[in-house]
């Protein structure tokens, strides 16, 4: 439905403003190398440095170790990402009880994938039980886990999602983000933040104005203002 | 990888790719030379900080020294002789709220002093708020005026040892006058645009000084800012709650970094980034992969590359010979901007290798035919300053010798060979990536935005995102 209030900004005088616009190299390499770091793109943060002269925000050896932990968690090596984790920071896990609950947890799903009954009991009790004692959170999650063991085909049964492999990646990318924080850098890239902005924005400006918008970010195409 | 050459250029389509460049370049120059303003800093609205001495009344008034005190010496005879004077800057408009104070030092022969705003175009022989478009807070009456012709009943009167205040209140749109640090009243601000922080004296020994924010206020501003700001955050977080609760495709960040990659011809990276992204849990789908930009930004990749290395290594008489090999329609004409602009870099290269006399030389031969347009002009002289200081890469024109000089050129070289696509339909694509674009449509629509919303608030500014550490 159209207003007849509504003003029009043309496709000429968008661009115009568009064409105005001072946009540095550097901030958009910049961008980019924020990217390769946050996403762990390692070898190619590497070589953006050399072909483009960005200098990475962190030291991009942090980035091979984080990464190392990231793959161990989606691997199903627990006990190794929590090894490498203490080995970067100890105090990553210790100011992040819920990480640590969710790493422990993440071994007993592990424990019980590979049918290691026993062991899996054993640790549930030893380790996670006192946990789930301190927090409420902890205990349902705990009893969920367990409940695995009930199951004879854990493939079809409620808690089956656990043994998904969107667990892992749910874990492993908590951990993930606990790293970066630990080394005071924001968790997630800033470009998909910059892409939330517009949509924002665009949003916005489209109560009031008729004007070029850009609908599909991958073209970047300007799309006609409706008259 | 097989390119085509296309001969279909017109000299126009290649002057307009780099007069870009020039533009970027001539961005830079002006960035980093202290007298001038940038642009980038547009939103960084500097404050008043002492009175203007330039364009004050004619000689009523005496402004000290320090620019912070008016006297009024004579005596007064009639209502065109009042000491005006505005502040040096107008009031910042970007921020909650703006405040300034006087004290005065002695009331004078009949205590005729003023506080209050003006606009440019008010006429410095009057009182404020005499004329329209101006407001004033007089000591004599305790009345203010706005422009209507008599004052209206506002607060108490004030004199000698009395400090009194004047601001703005953004979120309210109002102004608000204090005496001795308590609000005296408000008045509706229906003036657009700038004001001036504007002071009058208008009798013998009248004397008065001016805090511009340098001293603490008497006034607590600050108890009166933290309540607006408080307003404001919650505004924002609101707004940024928003904000969060957006969801752009999960992938999409992932394809503009790849299509920028591709646009600037980072290839060894983009080589790498693909690898990586393919062993990536879960593996990043690359449907993207054969969409209809795939195909012009993966154009000429290979040599855009070499290109790129040969001049970020210094190169340039290689990328000269490359360029020429491989797009001879590029360097055709010898006068064109892209020829500029590698003259250009081969000159700081000469210097950057101390080697002055040659550099000389090649200047000489090589910039005569650029004496086309002043902008180049301008250019030619940063290069030739080079020359004239022992440590040029400490002066003013070191910009020249840093890295991000070379990736301009090579951005410029970069763009001309996109623009010899001949499926290149528009000559936009060949200079922006869609990284740009989109950083553009975000900062055209907040200025938009806030330009709707009557010249306040933000806008948007990369760097500042950039700079911003943790959330």
């Amino acid at each position: 439905m159209q207003t007849t209030s509504k003003k029009v900004i043309t496709r000429d005088e968008w661009e115009k403003r568009l064409s105005d616009v001072k946009v540095r190299k550097q901030d958009m390499n910049k961008l980019v190398m924020n990217f390769l770091v946050t996403e762990g793109y390692v070898e190619a943060a590497e070589k953006f440095r050399m072909e483009s002269g960005t200098e990475p925000e962190i030291d991009l050896a942090t980035i091979t170790d984080r990464m190392a932990v990231k793959k161990a968690v989606q691997s199903g090596n627990v006990e190794d990402a929590i090894e490498k984790v203490n080995d970067l920071n100890p105090e990553i896990l210790d100011t992040n009880p819920q990480l640590f609950f969710h790493l422990q947890q993440q071994r007993l799903i592990e424990l019980i994938r590979n049918g290691k009954v026993e062991e899996a009991l054993e640790f549930a009790q030893e380790e996670l039980a006192p946990r789930g004692e301190e927090n409420r959170g902890f205990l349902e999650e705990l009893e969920r886990t367990v409940a695995l063991l009930a199951f004879e085909d854990v493939n079809n049964c409620p808690v089956g999602d656990l043994l998904d492999i969107s667990q892992r990646l749910k874990t492993a990318s908590e951990v993930n983000a606990a790293i970066l924080t630990s080394q005071s850098h924001e968790k997630d890239p800033k470009l998909p933040t910059l892409l939330k902005l517009l949509t924002w924005v665009q949003n916005q400006l489209d109560e009031k104005v008729s004007y070029p918008r850009i609908n599909d970010f991958s073209t970047a195409m300007l799309e006609d203002p409706a008259v | 990888m097989t390119e085509t050459t296309s001969q279909n250029k017109s000299p126009s389509h290649n002057g307009f790719t780099g007069s870009y460049f020039v533009q970027v370049w001539r961005d830079t120059s002006l960035t980093l030379n202290p007298e001038s303003k940038s642009e980038f800093d547009e939103d960084c609205e500097e404050a008043p900080t002492a009175l203007d001495t330039v364009n004050s009344s004619g000689g009523f008034s005496l402004v000290g020294p320090d620019k912070l005190s008016v006297s009024y010496p004579s005596v007064n005879l009639h209502g065109h002789d009042v000491g005006v004077v505005q502040a040096n800057r107008p009031a910042p408009m970007k921020r909650l709220v703006y405040y300034f104070e006087i004290l005065v030092k002695n009331a004078g022969a009949k205590g005729q002093i003023a506080i209050g705003f003006t606009t440019s175009a008010f006429k410095l022989r009057r009182q404020p708020g005499w004329e329209a478009n101006s407001y004033g807070y007089h000591g004599d009456d305790g009345l203010l005026y706005r422009g209507r012709g008599k004052g209206d009943t506002f607060g108490p009167t004030y004199s000698t040892g009395d400090t009194v205040g004047g601001g703005i209140n953004y979120a309210t749109q109002q102004f608000f006058f204090t005496k001795n640090g308590a609000v005296v009243g408000t008045v509706y601000k229906d003036v657009k645009g700038p004001v001036f922080p504007t002071v009058a004296v208008h009798s013998q020994s009248e004397e008065i000084t001016v805090n511009f924010g340098k001293d603490p206020f008497v006034f607590d501003l600050k108890s009166l800012v933290s309540v607006y700001q408080a307003y404001e955050a919650e505004h924002r977080s609101r707004q940024q709650i928003d904000i969060d609760k957006i969801s752009v495709p999960q992938d999409a960040g992932y394809g503009i970094v790849r299509s920028y990659l591709q646009h600037y011809g980072y290839e060894e990276t983009l080589q790498l980034f693909d690898l990586a992204s393919k062993s990536t849990v879960p593996p990043i789908s690359l449907v993207s992969e054969i969409g209809c930009g795939e195909e012009n930004s993966v154009y000429a990749l290979n040599q855009r590359r070499i290109l790129r290395q040969l001049i970020r290594c210094g190169q340039v008489d290689d990328a000269f010979a490359k360029i020429q090999e491989w797009y001879p329609q590029i360097m055709k004409d010898d006068s064109s901007i892209i020829c500029f602009l590698l003259h250009c870099q081969k000159f700081v290269e000469l210097v950057r290798g101390g080697r002055l006399e040659e550099a000389i030389l090649y200047g000489r031969r090589e910039f005569q035919k650029f004496k086309i347009s002043s902008d180049l002009d301008e250019l030619v002289k940063d290069c030739a300053a080079l020359l004239a200081y022992e440590q040029p890469h400490k002066s003013v024109v070191g910009y020249l010798l840093c890295d991000s000089q070379r990736e301009l050129v090579a951005d410029a070289v970069n763009a001309m060979i996109l623009s010899t696509n001949p499926n290149m339909k528009n000559t936009r694509l060949s200079m922006y990536s869609s990284l740009e674009i989109l950083i553009r449509q975000l900062t055209a629509s907040f200025l938009e935005r806030r330009s709707l919303n009557g010249d306040q608030g933000e806008a948007f500014h990369l760097h500042r995102i950039l700079e911003s550490g943790m959330k």
